[in-house]
């Protein structure tokens, strides 16, 4: 093969792919990207086995082909070329870069060892505004589960599609976080459809799809257990994670009886401070809610005692709950909005977290599990 | 003085205690699955040459009337508080090392009181658990570790204060704390077989053989052991670990034998009334190198299959490939006191 294009180009789309190369694979051909020559320009493969990133850029094609360069080296490569022009000919065992005064030969292994791409045989499929679609993915995988220990099902993403509507839900089973929005195209199917998708797969089409008008999802395989997140330059496709995601419904309770508004930045930078003193029992901090004031104090032997009052508006009964610190910080610096409100139904039950003033078309909310003393 | 104290036989005599059929019979706890390691065997047993961390299918090739029990922790943690409430009365400090084995700092400074001490614990826990127990008494730590190991089963050692160092000299130097069997290759080289000859070492063979702690062992061979009982409150980790008779290389059996400790630490948290967040793996291979490896859970635990689970990770991740591995054990860092608990809604 033989190709050639703007540096610029080539460094952003092997950047991208090469985020996806597991670093500690024991397979060679997998510490590589694929590029492959297309109609108009050139496509760039990276896979986990999992997680496949496809992206194109223009190029001109002088000898239709494919090879395969290590992807790290390669991307750490091109990251350091000055803006221009390069050629590229790939054999099945080696790729020349020409750029500039710079002659460059990387060790390739052959294309035909590169796993292909999953099954083109597509099932239901969706469409999404692309920046609501970022946004969504923003306010909810940060609350999906970090811990292999507690299996895969919790570290991903649920998406349940129902008519024209998207309901995104990532839990770690102490807190969880739900955002809901209209589909540009709902599935066109009756009933519900649900999806476990791995949360580092969102955080990737986030970060490579947001730029665009829409996303594309569409179920691939005959079982339906892959999905892909197609726009524009790019897709990505991800193996749905195997398992029964927990019944969020029936953990969110469907009415509080007392609650409060607050303002978000005060909330959290009282919350942050306060927990410094808090650091070696669990971030407690304790919350009570009494008289349109809510006073946030912690304390610790070894540290001393904090102790904040902010001014809120109250409805409802008196209050005294605890909460770790931590959890209820990260939840705030995902509510973009001056104000959030409070719900709760006493101090061992769920508490609901809602933007005071909500984006128009999207629901977005969080519940968090109280500290038990 | 110092009191060592070592339940025989516990895991098996707990067995025995419940179910009486059991008693008198060699018996093992132990898993059902083919793959499954011996973790006590009972006294009648061990003439047939059954130990601890056996393969099961060995055990009962040497042993073919073998009884097999299925471990039950949370019977085991009932026993250990039962005889660790015994061990309190009198003591300054008791420093649990296991469900089954604690140091004592008594009140009581000579070695007459001492011994009273030792023989009303091991009455008393004979009489109200109903299980022996025995018991090392000395001046120091280590002493009264290897008394307590002569004594077994059902026995009790005292070492008079001064008698330190004589006592120690005729023994192995295996028996020494630290001296594992790399030191004790080199060791050999140099003829040095009895813990009388490390006593004898000038700092400059000490030095030569050991390097830095090469007068610290001296001290110890010496009976000179300067460590404190250790009480509960001062803890920050909560760990068992197990050296093999035999390296073990099966994988299955070594993941089943992390899935046990994992629940004997979980028992043990819940005992001291603490959850831990850090959970690890210590592994020490065949050549005698050590592999840690350990992982946080986001909430502090003591949830048996969650530590068990978080163990096996950092067991995959320790990526043995079958080599051999001569100990295995579970640690639990970052503890919290257990009344603090982040509620699940799941």
């Amino acid at each position: 093969m033989k190709f050639q294009c703007s540096t610029k180009d080539i460094a952003v789309a092997v950047g991208a792919a090469s985020k996806v190369v597991n670093a500690h694979t024991t397979v060679p051909i997998l510490s590589n990207v694929l590029l492959s020559t297309a109609e108009d320009g050139i496509r760039v493969r990276a896979t986990d086995l999992e997680l496949t990133l496809e992206h194109q850029f223009p190029a001109q094609i002088v000898e239709p082909g494919s090879v395969t360069v290590p992807a790290k080296l390669f991307s750490g490569y091109l990251g350091n070329l000055p803006p221009g022009l390069l050629e590229l000919s790939g054999t099945p065992t080696r790729a020349s870069v020409k750029c500039e005064r710079s002659n460059y030969d990387f060790h390739a292994l052959p294309p035909d060892e590169y796993p292909p791409l999953p099954s083109a045989q597509r099932g239901a499929s969706f469409a999404i505004d692309a920046k609501r679609f970022r946004d969504g993915i923003g306010a909810v995988i940060f609350a999906a589960s970090s811990e292999e220990a507690r299996g895969a099902v919790l570290m991903g993403t649920m998406l349940e599609l129902s008519g024209d509507r998207l309901t995104m839900v990532a839990t770690d089973g102490y807190r969880l976080a739900k955002w809901e929005t209209e589909l540009a195209r709902g599935l066109g199917e009756e009933g519900t459809v649900k999806y476990v998708v791995p949360s580092r797969a969102l955080a990737e089409a986030a970060r490579n799809l947001g730029n665009t008008e829409t996303v594309e999802v569409s179920a691939l395989g005959p079982a339906g257990n892959q999905l892909a997140f197609a726009a524009e330059r790019t897709s990505i496709v991800v193996r749905l994670v195997d398992g029964q995601y927990p019944n969020y419904s029936q953990v969110i309770p469907s009415q509080f009886d007392r609650s409060l508004r607050v303002n978000t930045n005060a909330l959290m930078a009282s919350l942050r401070r306060a927990e410094l003193l808090a650091g070696d029992r669990a971030s407690m901090i304790k919350m009570s809610v009494a008289n349109q004031e809510l006073i946030i104090t912690a304390n610790s032997d070894t540290t001393g005692n904090a102790y904040e009052e902010l001014e809120i508006e109250q409805t409802g009964d008196d209050l005294a709950i605890a909460f770790n610190a931590r959890y209820l910080v990260e939840i705030l610096s995902h509510v973009d909005s001056p104000q959030v409100v409070m719900e709760f139904l006493g101090p061992l039950s769920p508490a609901a977290i809602r933007p005071g003033e909500p984006v128009e078309g999207q629901q977005q909310m969080y519940v968090l599990m109280p500290l038990r003393q | 003085m110092i009191a060592h104290f070592d339940i025989d036989a516990f895991y098996a005599s707990a067995a025995q205690l419940d179910d009486p059929s059991l008693r008198g019979k060699p018996l093992v706890v132990s898993g059902s699955s083919r793959r499954a390691v011996v973790l006590t065997a009972s006294y009648e047993a061990r003439p047939f040459g059954v130990r601890s961390a056996m393969p099961l299918y060995q055990a009962k090739t040497r042993c073919p009337d073998l009884l097999v029990v299925p471990p039950n922790f949370q019977r085991y943690r009932e026993l250990s508080r039962a005889v660790f409430a015994i061990l309190e009365t009198g003591a300054r400090a008791v420093e649990g090392l296991s469900l089954d084995e604690a140091f004592v700092e008594l009140e009581s400074n000579d070695l007459d009181g001492a011994i009273a001490y030792a023989r009303g614990v091991r009455a008393r826990v004979r009489g109200e658990v109903g299980l022996t127990v025995s018991a090392g008494v000395a001046t120091q730590k280590m002493v009264a570790k290897i008394a307590s190991d002569e004594a077994k089963p059902d026995g009790l050692r005292a070492v008079a204060p001064g008698d330190e160092a004589a006592y120690l000299a005729p023994m192995p130097v295996a028996r020494l704390w630290g001296i594992g069997p790399k030191t004790q290759a080199r060791l050999a080289l140099e003829r040095i077989e009895r813990i009388e000859q490390i006593a004898t070492l000038s700092d400059e063979a000490a030095f030569r053989i050991f390097g830095r702690w090469g007068r610290e062992l001296r001290e110890l061979a010496r009976g000179n052991d300067q460590r404190r009982v250790e009480p509960e409150r001062e803890t920050r980790s909560v760990s068992t670990e197990e050296t093999f008779e035999e390296d073990l290389s099966d994988p299955a059996a070594l993941e089943w034998i992390v899935v046990q400790a994992a629940h004997e630490v979980a028992e043990r948290l819940a005992a001291h009334g603490l959850r831990g967040a850090t959970i690890g793996v210590k592994l020490k291979l065949a050549d005698f190198s050590a592999i840690v490896r350990q992982t946080t859970v986001a909430e502090p635990t003591r949830d048996g299959a969650l530590i068990a689970a978080a163990a096996l990770r950092c067991l995959e991740r320790a990526e043995l490939g079958g080599r051999a591995v001569r100990l295995a054990g579970v640690r639990v860092a970052r503890l919290t006191e257990d009344s603090l608990e982040q509620l699940s809604l799941l």
